[in-house]
């Protein structure tokens, strides 16, 4: 064991592996600690990854050389490409994977990179709160470290239940961090509660599935990872099937004994990934729910039914299960339950996920209020490149909203929070148009190189995509279809890119992926470039402070609800005065007269200068 | 893309209604270029601080014979490049040239825009900001539209948002958890786009009409009350009854805004006058400003005018000579003494009328249109773009800023789907 580490990453799910490998790119020395090694890189609950704008996170992972990508293409079981007749800006590619080999591709990835991993319970951070020195663990004691990264997941006292029952854990099966939690609040932290869940998992050979309609995996030559990467040859097929009238009877019956609707739980759900009572209660009129059946590895044992997660007790869920079309004999092998856990305040954390009041303490996946195994790994890369960073003392990196989904969702979360697991949706992002699963890796190629993330093959992989694409620029600029300039015709509304490719002789030898993506680049280029403007134009109010505005109540130049909601929100600067709803345009006129006036007087007195 | 300006915008600086000149601002980097692309400027480009004369042109005919000044980046009042197009003050050539300009890329100055860059680039010294603060009153600024134009564009804003949930919606999960969809965006669409259409011919009628009229029966001091407002004798004042038999007109400044205010015949319905009357009455458009006057305020405008007009201000004139008025909705007005003349100035004054507005209007409508035309074609990404576009200048018309994420928040908040 060294004496001391560059890097310590706690926790070993989909944020804690990023972030371990990103800081081990930056050249440092990174020990991954978790409290149960052989589940490193688990997929606790559905066995997929990535899905609308999910899955170009992934690939934005991959452009900065992230590993999640490449063990979701090497153990796919099953592709579809989300939204393909919804315009190319908002494809979502998803992959179910063998979830049993996804977390071996993910432990092997980890020790061929020779991250140190530790078997053991971190339960306290060690050093002040300002600049901490190292972890203590429970077997280990005392490991130094110049950076902590946290990505604990759930398991910040984490609490499980279903029915009446309940009991500690992170996890079915596992500890709950309630040590390091405790550390966590005495110092200071503000933490809240969130819940989320996962639905029961079902006895493959009990299950009919000649009854079930069956979804078969699109055949294409797609992949996560820019390159070309194999794909493997095993495949299943899903199933779909619907929920009933008994199915949403059986659910209310039972909802007296939800531990969510008992008040046992005091933790906010996602919104967007409800529990099956949850929808029972929120959408009564809905007879039918759609359920995917997803099997969990190749040739697996078991079925994940997505879209019946439930923490009603074990024999409200095997009839609820069993109220399904094709599963009147199925057989519940894990049953569904729901876990509250502690996660940290949005004000807790900065740009670069740095907690603010610590110097080199990082944050990354469900403990920043995400949701997601791609929200978590996006997260986590950044944390783990920024501890990396700091460690050798370089400037850290932040990826702007307009640049990237990953910058959408950190500059969200640390902002302005949210009341309820963060995820990450395409209609987030305003340069949505230019934020695309095909270009990932020219738009952040740049970003990765520039801050040493990139290993040599990556960067010389995504410096040739790079290379590619303005040669084929070059040819959409002087050459002609039709009389008509090509970019030009990209941009024709209606136009599908397939037909300019057919068109277009001198484009027949460039590389697929590549061609079509600055096809797209050249439809879209209008409306991302206004996007890009409007941005801009919001960086000069960025540059007018607010800070030194001792009170808003006494400034006569704007209206009272203005200053009431001034005072309560105290933005730092006028860009941020003007995203707070009720401001209007005529407040943020007073508040620069207001400034005018203050700035005179203060040269008046002083004789200052005026910036 | 990668060094990407800001904005360019554009505003017409001087006020409406018709006048000798008008001027035109436009300001951002990249406004030389864009003011080239749609000037044949004679002799070579834009450069430094310079004067030129040349047409604009669209789509081959001359829209107006122009002066374009420019200022270089660091020499303007915004301290961007900057170009003052010096036009011909006809209200519709100067709405011309702003689409124009917004075609080609520029967009609408929110108030106080320019002013705003100025003060961030660091321009604008405390002293002008202070001078300029007179021109920023925090209350009349909204009052450029009546109450009832401000509700359609909440309602039509309302619309765009409803129609931008469901392709959000449709987005983000159509394809694993809803079946339905395409007929009910189809409806939706179709509403929206009557709202849009309504919404522009409005803003355009407000926009050609900022006129005010005033009426009333004979002999009840119209003439003397449009020569105190505008401050001289042109129209002909007797005592005697029907003394004034064609409408006069005079452009007026009220309180900083352009105003046509038009004197009218005596007006009963009845006698030598009801010829003249009539002609009046059948050309008002739906919004035009009645100031309807009548000794004492005693005499109600007929159902034809209310019919044909739209908002009325009623006064009570003379109240010099007569008994007060009892309801509180009259204004009393003396001519002679200058009783609620202010008053009466102060609401001439918030009469709506903005040359923007009609702009912003028809650029909603564009966008709802090809929104729709994206849906038809199966890329919802852009269909919702446009939406977003659309959205955003609704929410300038109505001063609420561009926080649009909210809608995205609300679309998201009403569906069913997850694990």
């Amino acid at each position: 064991m060294k004496e001391e580490w560059d890097v310590i990453v706690i926790g070993g799910g989909h944020a804690g592996i990023e972030a371990a490998l990103a800081a081990r790119r930056t050249g440092c020395s990174v020990v991954l600690i978790s409290a149960n090694t052989r589940r490193i890189g688990e997929m606790s609950c559905n066995p997929a990854i990535g899905g609308i704008a999910k899955g170009t996170i992934v690939r934005e992972i991959d452009a900065l050389d992230g590993s999640m990508a490449r063990s979701a293409d090497a153990t796919r079981l099953h592709f579809r490409m989300l939204n393909r007749r919804k315009g190319p800006a908002v494809w979502g590619p998803r992959v179910q994977s063998d979830a049993a080999e996804y977390a071996r591709a993910q432990q092997l990835c980890i020790g061929n990179n020779r991250i140190e991993i530790l078997e053991d319970e971190v339960t306290a951070l060690e050093g002040s709160t300002a600049k901490v020195a190292g972890v203590r663990c429970r077997k280990n004691g005392s490991i130094k470290g110049k950076t902590v990264v946290i990505a604990a997941g759930t398991f910040l006292k984490g609490r499980l239940f279903r029915g009446d029952e309940h009991w500690k854990g992170g996890r079915i099966g596992d500890i709950s961090a309630d040590s390091l939690e405790k550390d966590l609040v005495k110092r200071m932290f503000h933490v809240e509660r969130f819940k989320t869940g996962t639905p029961s998992r079902i006895v493959r050979n009990t299950v009919k599935i000649e009854e079930l309609e069956v979804q078969e995996s699109e055949k294409t030559n797609f992949t996560f990872s820019y390159g070309k990467s194999p794909i493997p040859e095993n495949e299943e097929v899903c199933y779909v099937t619907y929920t009933n009238r008994r199915t949403m009877d059986i659910a209310k019956e039972n909802l007296h004994r939800s531990p969510l609707l008992a008040g046992r739980i005091e933790g906010t759900g996602p919104r967007y990934c409800p529990s099956f009572e949850d929808k029972v209660v929120k959408f009564p009129e809905r007879l039918s729910h759609k359920i995917y059946v997803e099997p969990m590895g190749y040739r697996s044992r078991h079925f994940y039914l997505n879209g019946l997660s439930s923490s009603l007790p074990r024999e409200a869920q095997e009839k609820m299960a069993r109220s399904l079309p094709g599963f009147e004999r199925a057989e519940i092998s894990d049953y569904g339950y729901a876990v509250e856990y502690s996660y940290l305040h949005f004000a807790e954390m900065d740009a670069t996920l740095r907690l603010r009041r610590t110097d080199n303490v990082f944050a990354a996946g469900q403990i920043c209020g995400t949701s997601g195994y791609e929200e978590a790994a996006g997260l986590g890369l950044i944390a783990g490149a920024n501890a990396g960073r700091f460690a050798k003392n370089l400037e850290p990196l932040r990826l702007s909203r307009m640049d990237a989904y990953i910058g959408v969702m950190i500059d969200d979360i640390v902002s302005k929070g949210a009341d309820e697991p963060y995820r990450m949706f395409s209609s987030r992002a305003e340069n949505r148009l230019h934020l695309r699963q095909d270009n990932a890796d020219r738009r952040l190629y740049r970003t990765g190189n520039r801050f040493g993330i990139l290993s040599e093959v990556k960067k010389k992989l995504l410096a040739g995509n790079i290379e590619e694409a303005d040669t084929i620029r070059k040819i959409l600029e002087t050459e002609t279809v039709n009389g008509i300039q090509m970019s030009k015709w990209c941009r024709r509304p209606g136009i599908s890119i397939g037909s300019v490719i057919k068109e277009a002789n001198s484009l027949v030898d460039k590389d697929e992926g590549v061609l079509t993506s600055v096809l797209l680049d050249e439809k879209y280029s209008g409306y991302i470039e206004r996007n890009l403007r409007r941005s801009e134009s919001k960086k000069n109010l960025e540059k007018i402070s607010l800070r030194d505005i001792p009170s808003y109540m006494k400034i006569d130049e704007i209206c009272w609800e203005a200053r009431e909601v001034l005072e309560r929100e105290r933005p730092e600067t006028l860009a941020r005065a003007e995203k707070i709803p009720g401001i209007r345009p005529t407040d943020l006129q007073g508040l620069l007269i207001y400034l005018g006036r203050k700035r005179s007087t203060w040269n008046n007195s002083s004789g200052g200068e005026a910036q | 893309m990668d060094s990407i300006s800001p904005e360019i915008i554009c505003a017409v600086a001087t006020p409406e209604g018709t006048s000798a000149l008008s001027v035109i601002r436009v300001s951002g980097k990249g406004s030389f270029q864009l003011i080239e692309k749609i000037m044949s400027l004679k002799k070579n480009r834009l450069r430094g601080m310079r004067r030129k004369v040349g047409r604009i042109f669209e789509g081959g005919r001359t829209v107006d014979e122009v002066v374009a000044v420019s200022w270089p980046e660091g020499k303007s009042f915004t301290a961007e490049e900057m170009v003052e197009i010096i036009c011909h003050g006809i209200p519709g050539s100067v709405r011309a040239i702003i689409e124009i300009l917004i075609k080609e890329g520029a967009r609408r100055a929110e108030p106080g825009e320019f002013a705003r860059r100025a003060f961030g680039n660091g321009r604008l010294s405390a002293v002008q900001i202070i001078a300029l603060a007179a021109l920023w009153d925090t209350e009349k600024d909204r009052s450029v539209f009546t109450g009832e134009t401000e509700k359609n564009c909440r309602k039509l804003m309302r619309e765009i948002e409803k129609a931008r949930e469901m392709i959000e919606g449709n987005i983000e999960f159509g394809e694993t958890h809803l079946n339905e969809e395409d007929e009910s965006i189809q409806n939706v669409f179709t509403e929206l786009m009557t709202s849009a259409k309504d919404f522009r011919e409005e803003a355009a009628s407000i926009e050609k009409s900022s006129r005010v009229m005033i009426m009333g029966p004979i002999n009840s001091g119209k003439s003397t009350l449009f020569n105190v407002l505008t401050g001289k004798s042109g129209a002909l004042v007797s005592d005697e009854p029907g003394t004034t038999r064609d409408g006069s007109s005079c452009f007026l400044e009220v309180r900083g805004r352009r105003i046509q205010l038009c004197d009218t015949a005596g007006n009963d319905g009845i006698g030598l006058d009801r010829t003249a009357s009539e002609a009046v009455i059948n050309g008002l458009h739906g919004t035009d400003r009645i100031i309807w006057m009548s000794e004492g305020g005693r005499t109600a405008p007929t159902e034809k005018i209310r019919e044909k007009a739209g908002e009325i201000i009623e006064i009570a004139a003379k109240s010099d000579l007569k008994n007060k008025p009892e309801t509180e909705q009259i204004l009393n007005v003396s001519s002679v003494s200058g009783e609620g003349i202010e008053e009466l100035r102060e609401i001439i004054s918030r009469v709506p009328g903005s040359m923007s507005l009609s702009c912003a209007a028809k650029r909603i409508e564009e966008s709802v249109k090809e929104s729709y035309n994206f849906i038809s074609l199966k890329e919802y990404d852009l269909a919702a773009e446009l939406l977003s576009e659309a959205e955003i200048e609704a929410r300038r018309i109505i001063g609420r800023g561009e926080n649009i994420q909210l809608s995205v928040e609300r679309a998201l908040a009403g569906m069913c789907v997850g694990k």
